[in-house]
């Protein structure tokens, strides 16, 4: 077989795990339970690996303050010198099959979904989405509030949400985003009809724990209407672990940003990163009195919601959230148009009535990107550098990082 | 060379496909004939590393 | 004036579409000059000249897309910049917006889309062929600069898979009809031609058009099909399928030269065809021809006589007669230093015409594609004694469209060579086809009037002589272009071969008047 032939093959193959796969939610752990390489004095971070002193001051304070939660240490600028000194090894959480909302930090007791694709085996991690105050870890932001929100999530909602969970039997995502098909989601920055679906399944088994505080647990669940982006992360991440296994395969399996840097993983390199400055998000902000140069760059591992063709990428599936941060209708059909120009295929749980009930495009190929020069459009929210959510928009993934993706994809397979 | 395509050409209606600047599809179109455009751009921007290696790696 | 300039990163635009809009920007209000198109080196150097290389520019890619402009102010550089866009968008404006990332995309979208024309530069020529082949569909190949091998190859492709691939530089293509590429517009008949020269189908076609006649199908092999290395594929094929079609009842063929492996090939398969052919080959004698059973023809003109006569009818041109006539009128105001002709041309083998009609009557004629070598112009843009310039060349048309649909590149030419007082004759071609010029003639008129008074101030008179190529079809129709290069007091005469040959009588009559 030529190296072409071998390509088409394996990216049949990414395309076949990508769409064929069953991601079944099935239990919450802490981190160190069940990710593999997990360790107590280790922080995971959003995007590429970064060395530690190039932080963005909201990633820096997710870092410390996760260490601080851990007891690793007494307070933030403690837990700061602890990690410069190496003591608290900091690594990108896509490459243990876990990922990061925004600036959130993940650290060894924190609860975490485990969610298995049913199909490839694959399993993946995400901690939980911590509610809607704007004060949140995820954000970069540490403080005795926020160390509350944890502590509640690791001793009291986490162990909860994975006993209802485990007596569900699992809950299938597949089977939830179908039902949800056409209600306006894109699932990565507005998921309100999967978030009440997974809320409807859960709650007849939460009902069934005994614990004092249930009614307060479920309460809670009902009121967060994104809820449901991190049980997807993990499932996402744990096809994603499957496609890594795929030598050849110039599909993309992995990207996000850690405010500095923006990166990107494609199958027949595994975990190696192709990255470059990380590009800003730009759309609405929460405040009016904020502007471009208050921006983060792109910030967040939900970003594995577009590399399996959600987001900006299915943005025709959920064109309010283009019309909530200014753009239009039109813009939503063009960005999935754009993802289709470059992607392998189509998702077929997800048909989109106002799209000729076509499913939304997955499996973007670094080939068709570089040859095509058509850049995909991401979703996401914008980080402040000083922490903090800036705001909400999309932008479009830089070429650099698909050009050295093909550079490294042919070191690895031209010989 | 076998002529049957060609003929089949000959006795059905003509419908180019327009590879190259969309000018040259409104002239043909401008005498009554049905013309799909299809966008080209150089591969990879025109650039040479880019394109060595689409040419091993397919696209 | 102030530099302004507007940058857009990764925007590809076709040349051919950036230079109609750069014409349009400049003529907008508040442009002292501008310049639009891709950020490459000769982009670059056009701007370093017009004084608007920026070192923002200098740094751009090939890949960019640049708008720059000497502007009044922010204001007015905008606004010309709308005002552009808004004629571009007109003038390219469609039945459908739809368009499509491959030629297999668009077919599997158009199932009945049976033809492929693709104007790509050269080095990505073979590429986008084969995707046009693999998608089934016959390729009529515009592009060139195409190297050898890539021909041979996209040609030994569409032979195995039974389809046509007329090109790479087929510059004619008449197909169900339809004037492809640079063709004329022609009614249907009985003559179908094949020819390794674009320039000599159109006018056989357009001859044949205006005697009431026409053609079933051209097939423009493109001008190095009968080299060694390409083999003469696509003739041989050409002359399959229009022996095969039963519409075509004669087989018109021409060729410039055919490699020495080639032309036996070529001549047994003229032997073979079961169909009348009218040969018009360039390196071919009389008896070479008629020994194989067909018409021989000694040049264009001549070739589509041939045919005319096969189905009982006539075409006129001026007699030689009339020629001198005209030539003795034109010389009488003339003064003294005036000798030579200077002839600017859009067509190469027209050119070559030319030069071959005109060196018998006035000896050599210096060129940029000279008929020999010592006779090769240093700089193209400097005449010497008797010229002809083809602004075909390469070094006119890299980057930019060829000069039928970009008639600014000879333009500048009239006025050059009027403003030498040694000119005696100014000798022209005019092309006619659908994505050409609208006027071609009307665009220069102003010219050729400005070159004649300044003749004039010198005491002299200078002769102006044109043919036009194209048909009473075609858009700019034939009829109307003659009549507006008379009315501006050129000579006009049936085809390139008889300007030429009046052009060369004006030289040698005005000659003998000195000496």
């Amino acid at each position: 077989m030529t190296v072409r032939e071998q390509v088409e093959a394996a990216n049949k193959r990414v395309l076949d795990i990508f769409t064929k796969a069953r991601p079944i939610w099935r239990d919450v752990r802490p981190a160190i339970e069940v990710i593999p390489g997990m360790q107590k004095n280790l922080v995971l971070i959003p995007g590429p690996p970064i060395a530690p002193e190039n932080l963005p001051i909201p990633l820096k304070t997710a870092v410390s303050g996760a260490a601080v939660h851990e007891g690793l240490a007494k307070n933030l600028e403690e837990a700061w010198q602890m990690v410069l000194r190496g003591e608290i090894k900091v690594d990108a959480a896509q490459n243990y099959n876990c990922s990061n909302a925004a600036s959130m930090a993940t650290s060894a007791s924190m609860p975490v979904f485990v969610v298995t694709d049913e199909t490839s085996g694959g399993t993946g991690f995400c901690t939980i989405h911590p509610g809607a105050s704007p004060r949140v870890l995820r954000w970069g932001i540490y403080g005795p509030d926020v160390e509350e929100n944890l502590s509640w999530l690791r001793d009291e909602f986490g162990p909860i949400l994975g006993e209802a969970v485990r007596k569900s039997g699992g809950i299938d995502l597949i089977a939830l985003l179908s039902k949800t098909a056409g209600m306006g989601d894109e699932n990565h920055n507005r998921q309100p009809a999967s978030s009440m679906a997974m809320a409807l399944a859960l709650i007849p088994w939460m009902l069934e724990v005994d614990h004092p505080k249930v009614k307060e647990n479920v309460a809670w669940l009902a009121a967060n209407d994104r809820f449901s982006l991190q049980p997807l992360m993990a499932g996402i991440e744990g096809i994603m672990s499957a496609a890594k296994q795929v030598p050849y395969s110039t599909v993309m399996v992995g990207m996000g940003g850690n405010g500095i840097e923006f990166g990107i993983q494609v199958a027949a390199t595994g975990n190696r990163w192709y990255t470059t400055k990380a590009p800003l998000i730009l759309g609405t902000f929460l405040k009016p009195t904020t502007t471009k140069d208050d921006l983060l760059g792109y910030l967040g591992d939900s970003c594995v919601t577009e590399v399996w063709g959600l987001g900006g990428m299915g943005a025709i599936a959920g064109p309010t959230y283009a019309k909530l941060t200014g753009s239009t209708f039109e813009d939503a059909r063009e960005r999935t148009e754009r993802a289709r120009k470059v992607s392998l295929g189509e998702h077929s749980f997800d048909p989109v009535p106002w799209d000729g009930y076509r499913g939304t495009p997955v499996c973007v190929d670094v080939r068709k990107v570089v040859a095509y020069g058509v850049l995909p459009i991401s979703h996401g929210g914008s980080g402040l550098k000083t922490g903090g959510q800036a705001g909400a928009g999309a932008c479009e993934l830089p070429l650099e990082c698909f050009k050295k993706a093909l550079i490294g994809v042919g070191e690895a397979v031209i010989r | 060379m076998n002529p049957e395509k060609a003929l089949k050409l000959f006795r059905s209606p003509l419908v180019v496909v327009n590879v190259g600047p969309k000018s040259f599809a409104t002239a043909i179109e401008k005498q009554g004939y049905e013309t799909v455009q299809v966008d080209w751009k150089p591969l990879a921007g025109g650039d040479k590393q880019m394109q060595e290696l689409l040419v091993v790696l397919g696209y | 004036m102030e530099l302004f300039a507007r940058i857009e990163k990764g925007k590809y635009i076709d040349s051919l579409e950036t230079l109609f809009s750069a014409t349009v920007f400049n003529e907008q209000p508040g442009i002292e000059t501008g310049n639009i198109g891709m950020a490459t080196d000769s982009f670059k150097d056009i701007s370093k000249e017009l004084g608007l290389l920026t070192d923002e520019i200098a740094a751009l890619s090939e890949g960019d897309y640049v708008i720059v402009a000497k502007a009044e102010s922010k204001e007015a550089f905008e606004a010309a910049i709308r005002a552009t866009e808004a004629v571009v968008k007109k003038s390219s404006e469609s039945k459908n917006d739809v368009s499509y990332g491959s030629p297999m995309e668009a077919v599997r979208a158009n199932p009945h889309a049976n033809l492929c024309q693709i104007s790509v530069p050269g080095e990505y020529a073979l590429e986008e062929v084969k995707k046009a082949l693999d998608a089934g569909l016959h390729c009529c190949v515009f592009s060139n600069n195409v190297p050898l091998k890539d021909e041979r190859e996209m040609k030994e492709l569409a032979l195995s898979k039974g389809l046509l691939c007329m090109g790479p530089d087929c510059g004619v293509a008449n197909i169900n009809g339809a004037a492809l590429v640079l063709s004329s517009i022609n009614a249907r008949g009985p003559f179908g031609i094949v020819g390794a020269s674009g320039c000599g189908i159109q006018h056989v076609a357009a001859i044949l058009h205006e005697a009431g006649s026409g053609v079933s199908q051209t097939i423009g092999t493109g001008g190095n099909d009968l080299k060694a290395e390409v083999g003469g594929l696509m003739m041989l094929a050409g002359i399959d399928v229009l022996e095969a079609d039963t519409e075509t009842k004669y087989i018109v063929l021409i060729a410039r030269k055919s490699a020495d492996n080639v032309k036996p090939k070529l001549l047994d398969r003229i032997q073979k065809c079961t169909k009348p052919c009218i040969v018009f080959f360039m390196d071919c004698t009389k008896e070479q021809i008629e020994a194989l059973g067909a018409i021989y023809a000694e040049n264009l003109d001549d070739c589509a006589a041939k045919c005319l006569s096969l189905i009982g009818k006539e075409c006129r041109f001026e007699t030689d007669e009339e020629l001198w006539k005209m030539a003795s009128e034109a010389v009488r105001g003339m003064n003294k230093t005036q000798k030579y002709v200077r002839g600017a041309f859009s067509g190469g083998t027209y050119m070559d015409e030319a030069m071959h009609t005109m060196e018998p009557l006035i000896g050599d004629i210096y060129s940029n594609a000279p008929l020999r070598e010592d006779l090769r112009l240093k700089d193209s843009y400097v005449s010497l004694k008797n010229t002809c310039v083809d602004y075909g060349e390469e070094e006119f048309t890299l980057g930019r469209p060829h000069p039928a649909i970009d008639a600014s590149i000879r333009r500048p030419a009239i006025l050059r060579e009027a403003s030498d007082p040694e000119t005696a004759v100014i000798l022209l071609d005019f092309i006619l086809t659908p994505p050409g010029h609208p006027d071609p003639a009307g665009y220069v008129t102003g010219d050729i009037q400005a070159a004649k008074k300044m003749a004039e101030q010198r005491g002299g008179s200078l002769a102006v002589v044109a043919s036009v190529l194209g048909t009473t079809a075609d858009f700019q129709n034939i009829d109307e272009q003659k009549k507006t290069l008379r009315d501006a007091g050129v000579y006009c005469v049936s085809t390139n071969c008889r300007a030429a040959k009046l052009a060369g009588m004006i030289v040698k009559l005005k000659k003998e008047a000195d000496s």
